[in-house]
């Protein structure tokens, strides 16, 4: 099973303020180490960091409506700065891992960390659409052992 | 340039109720314009915010909260990273993705880091191990 560790925005990442150094290279140290280890492990499927939301927009869409919105957006704390993405045997293995994730903005910093599982094609039941998604490879585990 | 474009969650969603066959159906047949335009990278669907959960970082305290949460319409439902020229190129496409909910959605399109945004405390080492997992990870993707 795979889960998405979503790394929750705060204001200085929405300011695209790194922490001051020396600590800015301990926090990307500490990231690189733990990324390595979950590589290391086999449960590594992908990682970034998104930039702050001025640099996005949002698209909403109402009764057949596309209204656009240029970025960037209130709610700091419900943004996302970032995402790890990990393929396990079970649920306990992925909130063991997330427990080890480093402080995402610094040690001396409050962040928080969401832990999501993902849709795999067989959740959907089968139909042609399905068999379609399929024939991408979107949606499926790339590691057949886990 | 990349970009993660992500569908909010609404009550359906955060219920658990999975889109129908008509929605899947438009879903591939858009997923498909994307593959042909050589603009998808990954697509997602997550399962409800019950399912999951939360960790807080205070020092060197960590909390865990176990899902649902109660801001549904700021939780994330599924995402899309595509590679594009441009954020223009992004919300055009976005423009002709299919309504994602029965009712009203928003989708959210965030452009992602490259290795060169993050300067110096991305020392060398950093970034031969990055380009060394990277490689790692698309071989096993193949």
């Amino acid at each position: 099973m795979r889960f998405m560790i979503m790394v929750k925005a705060t204001r200085d990442s929405e300011a695209g303020v790194w922490p001051e150094e020396p600590e800015k290279e301990r926090l990307f140290a500490a990231m690189a180490t733990y990324h390595e280890e979950l590589a290391k492990s086999g449960v590594l499927l992908d990682a970034s960091g998104l930039q702050p939301s001025s640099k996005g927009a949002r698209i909403k869409f109402s009764a057949g409506k596309r209204t656009f919105v240029d970025g960037p957006f209130a709610e700091t704390k419900e943004l996302i700065a970032g995402y790890t993405i990990i393929q396990v045997k079970s649920r306990e293995e992925a909130f063991e891992w997330a427990k080890r994730f480093p402080a995402p903005h610094g040690d001396d910093k409050e962040g928080e960390i969401e832990i999501r599982q993902l849709y795999e094609l067989d959740d959907f039941g089968p139909s042609e659409a399905v068999d379609r998604f399929r024939e991408m490879g979107l949606a499926t585990a790339p590691n057949p052992k886990h | 340039m990349r970009f993660m474009i992500l569908v909010k969650a609404d009550k359906a969603s955060e219920a658990g109720v999975l889109p129908d066959e008509k929605l899947l159906a438009a879903m591939g047949k858009f997923n498909e314009e994307l593959v042909k335009a050589g603009v998808m990278l990954a697509g997602e669907g997550l399962q409800p915010s019950s399912k999951g959960a939360r960790v807080k970082f205070s020092g060197e305290k960590r909390t865990v909260i176990d899902g649902p949460f109660a801001e549904t319409k700021e939780l994330i439902a599924g995402f899309w990273l595509w590679q594009v020229k441009s954020k223009e190129e992004a919300i055009e496409w976005v423009k002709r993705c299919p309504n994602p909910m029965p009712g009203e959605s928003v989708i959210e399109i965030r452009q992602v880091f490259e290795a060169e945004d993050f300067g110096p405390a991305f020392t060398p080492e950093l970034r031969e191990q990055e380009e060394r997992l990277r490689a790692q990870l698309s071989s096993k993707q193949q």
